[in-house]
């Protein structure tokens, strides 16, 4: 066991599989207590089970560790105090907040329901936020904190059929930026992860992916082959975020898979065009294509149909 | 009158006022038809009203062009339904969705409630999904079609007192990049502009923003005033979403585009700046060992710690 985290108490949502899992095993190896969340629900967020939060607990305390189930459903403001007050009542205290929770609801926009939208977006975006709000109180009064929560370049890039999770994802990037600067000043700090890793999430596609991608051969993710990039591989780098050493770490974006960390930019403006004034529509239909948009590669260049 | 939009008709949500209202007046001067949709509420999304939705109607009617009125909320599924429908209906159909219908409920994160998260994620997030998915069922049918959104530097950057509004705006710029790459091979393009105008939504600061800025002693941009911000309005975003509306962009998709007075600038998305790799897993401690001399070169911390008043 290292000691980076001895001392803390930390709440992984989302922590019964995958990456989650590989989060609250790391955390409590380092020396923190943790309370391993899950609802213990499918991919597609139906139904609820105890067991995957219980076996999380379990293989950490074999190993030596402290961890206490909790089957929550964070994605209600009463849930995500609750987690919060649970840690309170429990350890005494609060140090560190990873929020992995996350379903996926896959489907074209044209043909996405509105409960596939509310889904993803409740338990991703509303689920970091409950969380977050309740913690960030604590973490304010007590000028420490650490809150780690998960986009994806699925919003970052755009993939195919995922327009709820690049939405929600997105927003979570959104939200960790802006959490940054509401705490920053009170010694916490907020940064998201970008993960790749091979998880039920990623392998087991559900089955509105499954359907989608059978029918559009073309639209198969080229990302590198994830089944050299395990799940566990992302935790060493959250816990080193989590640490008293990642104290001015915060606004921050990375992409985490394998062996790889890498820090993200914020957008940039890359072209721009200026005058004095306003445009005329004129001079821009002139002007765009030349310098604005030249050589713009299109993500899904029109088709013929079949 | 101008002649880029000839033919098309076009819907604008939020365009009672600001930036859509500027953007409304546009498409139309340059020939499309429009449905002018606006709940007609305040910046923090209370109340409603005829009246910003049907004089900007009557204004575009008074210059030659032509234009309905719709009161919808975009938050609802039936309220997206609803705004096309009434593109249909009107004026037999559609070409060009562009979704500004935003509000305001600044509030610093420890304090925000579930009602501020929830009405902002509603008409900006929702707001956008639901006119974007009801138009995107006919493009796809016509293989045409053209879908402008409204993100923002909160979400792009971040800006404290913003939870709720960067979330749904960075949401809204991951939504664009993904339904791209739904739409774009039936000939539809998808954007997003990021814009910077004085507005009622910027200028008339709620009193919760007010309040927040004055305890905390921050401005209300990150930024020093510069001239280009003392000069920016809300009509000046308008050319660009005209250009990005038109036949002629039809090879830009997926993009994000900051406007802002005289200025547009084509937006990268978060890209590799630094990479720190080794072969196999990570232990905490080399981790520790190698970041401030990588990955931690030049990191600057957006809001350091502060000793307590």
């Amino acid at each position: 066991m290292s000691n980076y985290l001895d001392g803390k108490v930390a709440i992984v949502t989302g922590a019964g599989r995958g990456i989650g899992a590989g989060v609250a095993k790391q955390l409590a190896s380092e020396g923190a207590k943790v309370i391993v969340n899950d609802l213990g629900a499918t991919l597609d967020g139906d139904g609820t089970s105890n067991t995957p939060a219980e076996q999380v607990v379990e293989e950490i305390k074999s190993s030596g560790g402290e961890a206490l189930p909790n089957f929550t459903d964070i994605s209600t403001m009463e849930g995500g105090e609750s987690i919060v007050q649970s840690a309170l009542d429990h350890y005494g205290q609060l140090d560190i907040v990873v929020t992995v929770a996350g379903i996926l609801r896959d489907r074209m926009i044209f043909n996405m329901t509105e409960q596939e939208w509310d889904d993803v977006i409740r338990v991703h975006l509303k689920g970091t936020f409950t969380v977050c709000k309740y913690a960030s109180i604590l973490y304010r009064q007590q000028r420490s904190g650490r809150i780690i929560t998960f986009a994806s370049e699925s919003g970052l890039i755009g993939n195919t059929g995922q327009g709820n999770y690049a939405a929600a994802k997105s927003g979570i990037a959104g939200f960790t930026k802006v959490a940054a600067k509401d705490l920053g000043r009170y010694g916490v700090t907020a940064n998201s992860i970008c993960p790749r890793a091979n998880t039920r999430m990623t392998q087991s596609v559900p089955d509105s992916s499954r359907q989608l991608r059978a029918d559009r051969p073309e639209d198969r993710e080229t990302a590198p082959p994830v089944d050299q990039m395990e799940p566990e591989d992302i935790a060493p780098f959250v816990a080193y975020l989590a640490s008293d050493q990642a104290a001015d770490i915060n606004g921050q974006t990375f992409l985490v898979y394998g062996g790889v960390i890498t820090k993200l930019s914020l957008p940039r403006r890359i072209r721009t065009i200026f005058k004095q004034g306003r445009w005329d529509v004129e001079e821009l239909r002139n002007l765009a294509p030349q310098h604005l948009t030249q050589n713009l590669v299109n993500p899904s260049p029109p088709q013929q149909p079949k | 009158m101008g002649n880029l939009l000839k033919d098309k008709v076009a819907l604008v949500t939020g365009s009672g006022r600001g930036i859509g209202r500027g953007i409304a007046l546009l498409l139309a001067e340059q020939g499309a038809k429009v449905v002018v949709n606006d709940l007609g509420g305040g910046v923090d999304g209370t109340g409603d009203s005829a009246t910003p939705a049907d004089e900007v109607v009557n204004q575009i009617r008074a210059n030659g062009g032509e234009a309905v009125a719709n009161y919808d909320s975009v938050s609802e599924m039936e309220g997206g339904e609803n705004i096309i429908k009434t593109a249909l209906d009107n004026f037999g159909k559609l070409d060009i969705v562009v979704a500004v219908a935003g509000i305001l409920r600044d509030r610093m994160l420890f304090n925000m409630t579930e009602e501020e998260w929830d009405a902002v994620i509603a008409v900006h997030l929702k707001g956008t999904f639901t006119v974007c998915k009801a138009a995107s069922i006919l493009f796809r049918q016509q293989r045409s079609g053209r879908i402008i959104t409204f993100s923002s530097t909160s979400g792009l950057f971040g800006n404290s007192g913003q939870a709720n509004y960067g979330a749904a705006k960075d949401g809204i710029a991951g939504f664009t990049r993904a339904v791209a790459r739904d739409l774009g091979r039936y000939g539809v393009t998808v954007n997003s502009i990021s814009p910077g105008a004085n507005s009622r939504m910027t200028q008339t600061v709620p009193q919760s923003a007010r309040d927040i800025r004055a305890a905390s002693g921050m401005q209300a941009s990150a930024s020093a005033v510069t001239p280009l911000e003392l000069n920016r309005e809300p009509e000046d975003v308008a050319p660009m979403v005209a250009w990005l509306a038109s036949d002629e962009a039809k090879d830009v998709n997926g993009h994000v585009f900051h406007c802002q007075g005289g200025q547009i600038s084509l937006m990268s998305n978060p890209t590799e700046e630094r990479t720190l790799r080794k072969n196999g897993r990570w232990t905490v401690a080399e981790i520790d060992a190698m970041f401030s001399g990588t990955l931690g070169m030049d990191m600057v911390n957006p809001a350091p710690a502060q000793s307590p008043k």
